[in-house]
């Protein structure tokens, strides 16, 4: 509804204008190198005082925090969801 | 229930939600609900600790005022918190509602300032009335059965509370609420520890939690989600500290929450869920034991009160806006709704432990607290729910609420928010920043300042530790977000389990109990009913010819008795003479022989 449109303010107008594919493939862009960065600087800037053993060594933290979040969506959206997902009103108190 | 150096902070709610109903209709009445949290920050930021406000009532001691900086600190924050959601809730024109959240506020400050056992019952029960109804009172029918649930949970966790310090008494002759050495516990104390754990959310007692939080009122919820699990951390931290149990189920815990938080479509519910997870964080922290583990579960609570409540404040505000709480059905909202995802992201970033954000110190201070003491296992645990908890509520729930891959929704027709809600959230948002800017904000009331320099959370390898789990956490999610994608359906939980256990009683009831009930019936009219009319007829006929036959012959005896004593009483001098000479004589004679 333009109405809605033309209501919105500058920080609703900026994060709509955010929407175009170019704006996307942008952020997409920043967020990667911004990774990058913060991975290389493991190599300058490294854990004194490890407490599992492994993380004394470079990326362990990026790997650690890649495949836990990945292991973890996988199995709990394609393993247990599919074991004990019910339909909404499986109690019938909706 | 003032004194020269103590205020209690719950007789300015208590008397808000007796004076509430008495108010004409206008609604001026609104204004006055500010006085009360006003208060309660200069309470909580004036108090000193000591012991205040005893009273001795039935031969017992009960303590209103026991102050030290574990009872400051978590006071403080639900001041602070008290303030901010009742400017979120200003607009609510239910006084029901603003009656059912005071108290319920009043029963946190109490609990946190009692000093015995009978003290704290009084104000936890408060606390389960107060919250019931701040379910309850959403009005829809789904509410209302989640209320009764609610109720009747917490409930059998109070009664279990009950029974353990009732016994507990009869054990050590004392109601104090002190530490109980896990060493010396007693089947008593177990007790206690189970009602403390129901409040707490320790899995697999937490279905509760998750089963009524998402079914509250708009702003009931923002409330109890500051509220009754930290004021059973902060028994737990009294009583239980060190009880490495409590570390276990407080990973379990953390774990556990952001599991299902990965599954849930309902914005609320991850939330719920997200409750459980962090406080895993602070169960976790009290049972490890040492100083620097409780001051970082004492922090965490206190972060987590300003940054759940504003995340609760702000899906709430989605909710109220759009009129659902789905994310399946949300989506393109972030230009619509742009301070609303403003303050929801702070609380987002907060919550996942980003530098700059109060989540930063607190959660860090009780990883930090669990590897130094060399629970190894815990703090792993503690980092993989850190993961999950930015994959879930950092990422998922924005991105689907705001985002969700779709272009900007101008179409859909959004409620006006109340300028009151955007106050609240953004108090809330200012302080989740400073915290985490300064974190002297915290650090300066934590429960064992000698322990506070122990970590310092503003160190080169801690921030970019955070940065990596968290940038390469959301790699992930990027990786899996069509996986992840949410869709309707009602996931599984231990309230399956706590359904049954209800069925089976209900089947007791109405099948056996029942059945034995109609045979009794029978056998009554058979058998009691001919021998009721037998004893009935029987009773008649005592009364006609034994009763009757006793209270008539006293009759005409005491009338004989009355006519023969009349007789000699005829007005004559001699014979009243003589009368009393044949007496004494009489007399004189038994006395003669010796029979007197």
């Amino acid at each position: 509804m333009p109405d809605n449109q033309e209501q919105a303010g500058a920080l609703g107008r900026f994060l709509a204008a955010q929407l175009t594919p170019e704006r996307i493939r942008t952020w997409r862009i920043i967020f990667f190198l911004a990774l990058a960065v913060i991975a290389l600087l493991n190599l300058v800037i490294t854990n004194h005082e490890p407490h599992f053993g492994l993380d004394r060594y470079p990326f362990f933290w990026p790997v650690f925090g890649l495949v836990v979040g990945t292991v973890m969506v996988f199995l709990v959206k394609k393993i247990v969801q599919p074991l004990i997902g019910r339909p909404e009103d499986h109690y019938g108190d909706i | 229930m003032v004194t020269s150096s103590f205020y209690h902070p719950s007789i300015a709610f208590l008397m808000t939600a007796a004076v509430l109903p008495l108010l004409p209709g206008n609604r001026r009445w609104k204004w006055l609900l500010l006085i009360a949290p006003l208060a309660a920050i200069y309470g909580a930021f004036t108090n000193q600790p000591g012991d205040f406000l005893t009273l001795t009532w039935l031969g017992q001691t009960l303590k209103f005022g026991h102050v030290d900086r574990l009872s400051l600190i978590f006071a403080q924050v639900f001041a602070v918190m008290s303030l901010a959601g009742i400017l979120y809730s200003l607009h609510v024109d239910d006084r029901g509602q603003h009656i059912a959240a005071v108290l319920y506020v009043a029963g946190g400050f109490g609990c946190v300032f009692a000093g015995d056992y009978l003290t704290l019952f009084v104000f936890w029960e408060l606390m389960s009335v107060g919250s019931t109804f701040l379910v309850m009172l959403n009005r829809t029918r789904e509410s209302v059965l989640a209320s009764f649930r609610y109720f009747l949970y917490h409930t059998v966790g109070g009664l279990f509370l009950l029974g353990g310090l009732l016994l507990r008494y009869k054990a050590t002759g004392t109601f104090d609420f002190t530490a109980i050495s896990p060493a010396a516990a007693q089947p008593y104390d177990f007790l206690i520890l189970a009602g403390f754990c129901v409040n707490a959310a320790v899995v697999p007692l937490h279905a509760w939690l998750p089963d009524a939080y998402p079914r509250g009122t708009v702003t009931g919820s923002v409330f109890m989600c500051a509220f009754t699990t930290k004021t059973a951390v902060y028994v737990l931290a009294r009583a239980f500290q060190g009880w490495e149990i409590l570390a276990i189920a407080g990973t379990v815990m953390a774990v556990y929450g952001v599991l299902y938080a990965s599954m849930e479509n309902n914005a609320r519910r991850i939330l719920s869920y997200h409750i459980v997870s962090q406080v895993g964080y602070m169960v976790a922290g009290i049972g490890v034991g040492t100083a620097i583990a409780v001051n970082g579960a004492s922090a965490h609570a206190y972060a987590h009160i300003l940054y759940k409540g504003l995340l609760f404040m702000g899906a709430g505000a989605v909710l109220y806006a759009a009129g659902t709480q789905k994310l399946d059905e949300l989506g393109g909202l972030a230009a619509r709704l742009p301070w609303v995802m403003v303050c929801y992201m702070v609380a987002a970033l907060s919550i996942s432990g980003m530098p700059l954000f109060n989540g930063f110190v607190s959660k860090n201070m009780t990883i930090f607290g669990a590897a130094e003491a060399h629970q190894t296992f815990v703090a792993m645990g503690l980092e993989i729910a850190a993961v999950g908890t930015f994959v879930s509520v950092g990422l998922k729930l924005p991105y689907f609420a705001f985002w969700g891959g779709k272009r900007t929704d101008w179409k859909r027709e959004l409620k006006p928010i109340p300028r009151n809600m955007y106050f609240g959230m953004g108090l809330l948002s200012v302080l989740c920043i400073a915290q985490g800017v300064y974190p002297a904000l915290l650090y300066n009331y934590l429960p064992f300042p000698e322990a506070v320099h122990e970590y310092a959370p503003w160190t080169a390898w801690h921030v970019l530790q955070a940065c990596m789990i968290l940038g390469f956490s959301g790699l992930a999610f990027y990786a899996m977000r069509r996986v992840i994608t949410p869709h309707k359906a009602l996931n599984l939980d231990f309230d399956w389990f706590y359904r049954l256990v209800g069925k089976a009683l209900y089947l007791i009831v109405s099948r056996p109990a029942a059945w034995f009930d109609g045979v009794w019936t029978d056998v009554w009219n058979v058998l009691g009913l001919r021998g009721l009319m037998g004893s009935a007829f029987g009773s008649t006929v005592f009364d006609r010819h034994v009763i009757d036959g006793i209270v008539d012959n006293t009759a005409y005896g005491t009338r004989g008795a009355g006519r023969v004593g009349a007789l000699p009483q005829n007005g004559r001098l001699q014979y009243y003479l003589g009368l009393m000479t044949v007496l004494a004589l009489g007399i004189f004679a038994l006395y003669f022989y010796g029979v007197l």
